[in-house]
């Protein structure tokens, strides 16, 4: 039973039961063991997705279009539960701590990919085509523009559904001029076309384009509107705007480009990496209920539909990790590795401090600003205080950090600049007394965090050693599965073991609860150590030999763990441990 | 590529000047050049000429000109630095905006303010709040630094 377990969803296995299901490959299985392919599946949640409450967040709802062939619903804090249940861990004892744990609220999340988010928005324009009544390019286009956001769209276009058509450039404004009227095509006698042959792409000889000023033989582009310009030129203009995720519009008007438009121009699909930005600025300014996977090249989303949960973690001091289809574990909250006993405060005071010792991070505090609302770094590159996060789109003031909407009316109380970031000087001060003990502690971080690396490329080969074991000492794979148990719980108690040193940084060291935690500590230190060890060992016919020593130790690591960071969060709960700048 | 496009924009520029601006390059550089914009006579900077200091970017024209002020101007939109906060000098650029195109806009600024989305908040202030003063000030600097 995992110290950070939340609350046990599925049915208390004995020791015996445990036994059964490691030697008996036949023995149905519906718990989050790691499968040979590596994705841990867990069927027996899917259920929930249905009952999961509406997010306070007015937000898309994708989730009721989902097939639950296509996702893993994870109804847990990413622990897995029966793997857990050592040698040495009898039934009352699992009962008890699962008393302790108290009522936490159920995690309900699911495991996404960009193309399961964007194949759902696909579903979802379907839906729509019926009550628009329009192509579903364009609908596409209108949703782009909404942010996928279905209740504003439908909300405006009920009230003026001609003038959105035209405003987003799915439509021509019959009635006007194109808004920018520079090159009209009375310098190119070639622009002269039928107005039914003008949209797509065109062979011309002796063409004058009037982006490049080139005359030359080469295809061209235009839309309805006529405004023909080169295919090198709306290409090179096309490229540079797929990352923005906006809609593309005619260079020299606003009519709107649509994905056949696109992909006709560049010759390939590149309408997909449109869709892709934007469903990346859909899920950013989402970012409550999403969150990207933080390993590198890892894009798994997770989305948790429910944020008011989340609330009830923080109370009692618990993380809610998350874990994605690649087995990445992580926290939902502020998006960093499994940092129990630590919570996302200690966490993230514990992390600033580091970045404060770094000359790089400096630069980032001194010439970048936080976005008030997603915490993206922005830096600050010319023109005016009316910000505009790339990432979320929020548009605040620069000066005063606060929301840009009022700024245009009331009148500008964000004159003064705010000198109440001047306190680094204290900072500096008590930053120098705190030093020493600081150094002391990191350098023990480190320490781990160097150890966890070795065990987990230790665990990279864990495969292959299994499979020698198979070969050459005649055993069932399943039988062997304790070796990468012992790894995992390995890795996951240097984890905690790295993050509660944060906690003992922070917490008053005076304190008698302190002193337990140190102890604790030091306890777990030794038994990680001798798993470690154990762990070196080659030789199959020993490793079989010690079968039963890598279950007690790591049955007695897994206790340590949970020890520890039961103590950790007692320390966080009763204030003791208060994370400081 | 942009060289050519360049030059097309001098060659008519020359041809045909707008009205109350001009613009050419500095040198032998075709990427830098400078402009000078009149006053508009139904403004405060009436009787004022107003230099400007503009550089293309290499993928001109898919990326906007760097245009800024190098004669001082009280502005809501124009800071100390002579930097312009101009949409279309940002996310609203065009490629098939031209360089006489922006300078007009900024003719037209210089008309007509846009104190809702100031570059200088406090400008922007007097602007809303007590016309008569700004236009005092805008007149007194242009004066001052640009008669």
């Amino acid at each position: 039973m995992g110290p950070t377990k939340i609350k046990q969803k599925r049915s208390t296995s004995t020791t015996n039961e445990y036994l059964d299901s490691i030697t008996t490959p036949s023995k149905p299985d519906n718990s989050c063991l790691i499968s040979p392919n590596g994705k841990a599946k867990d069927s027996t949640s899917l259920d929930n997705v249905g009952d999961a409450q509406v997010s306070d967040e007015s937000e898309f709802e994708i989730e009721d279009l989902l097939s639950s062939s296509d996702e893993f619903v994870y109804d847990e804090d990413g622990i897995d539960d029966d793997a857990q249940v050592m040698l040495s861990h009898p039934i009352e004892e699992k009962e008890q701590k699962h008393q302790k744990e108290g009522n936490m609220p159920d995690l309900d999340y699911t495991v996404m990919t960009m193309q399961d988010i964007f194949e759902n928005m696909l579903r979802r324009v379907d839906h729509l085509q019926p009550i628009f009544n329009i192509p579903r390019e364009d609908i596409l286009l209108l949703m782009q523009h909404y942010d996928w956001n279905e209740e504003r769209l439908l909300e405006n276009w009920t009230e003026k559904m001609d003038e959105l058509l035209v405003e987003i450039g799915v439509t021509q404004d019959t009635g006007s001029t194109p808004h920018v009227s520079v090159a009209t095509n009375e310098t190119t006698p070639q622009g002269k076309t039928t107005e039914s042959s003008k949209r797509g792409v065109k062979f011309r000889e002796n063409f004058t384009c009037l982006i490049c000023c080139e005359e030359k033989n080469t295809e061209t582009f235009s839309l309805e509107c006529g405004h023909e310009f080169c295919i090198d030129c709306y290409r090179h203009y096309i490229e540079d705007k797929l990352h923005s995720g906006n809609i593309i519009t005619c260079m020299n008007c606003s009519l709107a480009l649509k994905n056949y438009d696109i992909d006709n121009v560049m010759g390939h699909e590149s309408s997909k990496k449109l869709m892709a930005s934007s469903i990346k600025s859909f899920i950013q300014s989402h970012n409550k209920n999403y969150k990207w996977c933080p390993y590198a090249d890892c894009g798994c989303i997770i989305h948790l539909r429910d944020t008011s949960t989340l609330a009830e973690y923080t109370r009692l001091h618990y993380s809610p990790f998350v874990k994605c289809n690649n087995d990445h574990r992580f926290c939902f909250s502020c998006g960093f590795e499994v940092h129990a006993p630590a919570d996302c405060n200690v966490t993230n005071a514990w992390i600033k401090k580091a970045r404060k010792e770094s000359e790089n991070l400096n630069w980032v505090v001194s010439h970048t600003k936080e976005c008030p609302k997603c915490g993206a770094n922005i830096e600050k590159d010319g023109g005016c205080n009316h910000m505009k996060c790339f990432g979320c789109k929020y548009e605040f003031c620069w000066i005063c950090d606060g929301e840009w909407a009022p700024h245009g009316k009331d009148y500008y109380q964000c004159v003064m600049y705010n000198n109440e970031d001047n306190p680094k000087k204290s900072r500096d001060a008590n930053l120098a007394k705190y030093m020493k003990k600081y150094t002391f502690y990191y350098r023990i971080f480190n320490e781990h965090e160097l150890s966890a690396k070795l065990d987990w490329k230790l665990g990279q080969t864990i495969e292959s050693k299994v499979r020698e074991l198979q070969e050459q000492m005649d055993i069932s794979w399943i039988e062997g599965q304790f070796l990468p148990d012992s790894i995992r719980i390995l890795n996951e108690s240097r984890t905690a073991l790295k993050w509660s040193f944060p906690v003992s940084y922070y917490s008053d060291q005076s304190h008698n609860l302190t002193k337990i935690f140190v102890d604790n500590q030091s306890l777990l230190s030794k038994a990680v150590e001798d798993l470690s060890e154990l762990l070196q060992i080659k030789d199959p016919i020993e490793i079989m030999r010690r079968k039963a020593d890598f279950y007690n130790m790591s049955g007695f690591v897994e206790n340590r763990k949970f020890a520890l960071m039961e103590c950790g969060r007692e320390l966080l709960c009763r204030g003791i441990c208060k994370p400081m700048d | 590529m942009s060289s050519k496009r360049i030059s097309k924009e001098l060659r008519d520029i020359e041809r045909d000047p707008p009205t109350s601006c001009s613009a050419g390059p500095v040198g032998d550089d075709l990427y830098h050049w400078q402009a000078s914009i009149m006053g508009p006579p139904d403004s405060p900077y009436a009787g004022g000429v107003f230099f400007l200091t503009i550089h293309f970017p290499t993928d001109y024209p898919f990326k906007p000109p760097k245009i800024a002020f190098t004669t001082k101007i009280y502005h809501p939109n124009i800071n100390a630095n002579g930097n312009i906060c101009l949409d279309i000098l940002k996310d609203q650029w065009s490629p098939a905006l031209t360089l006489s195109k922006v300078l007009l806009s900024i003719c037209s600024l210089l008309t007509d303010a846009n104190p809702d989305d100031p570059l200088v908040p406090e400008i922007a202030n007097i602007y809303k709040t007590d016309r008569p003063k700004y236009e005092a000030t805008a007149r007194e600097w242009t004066k001052k630094y640009a008669v």
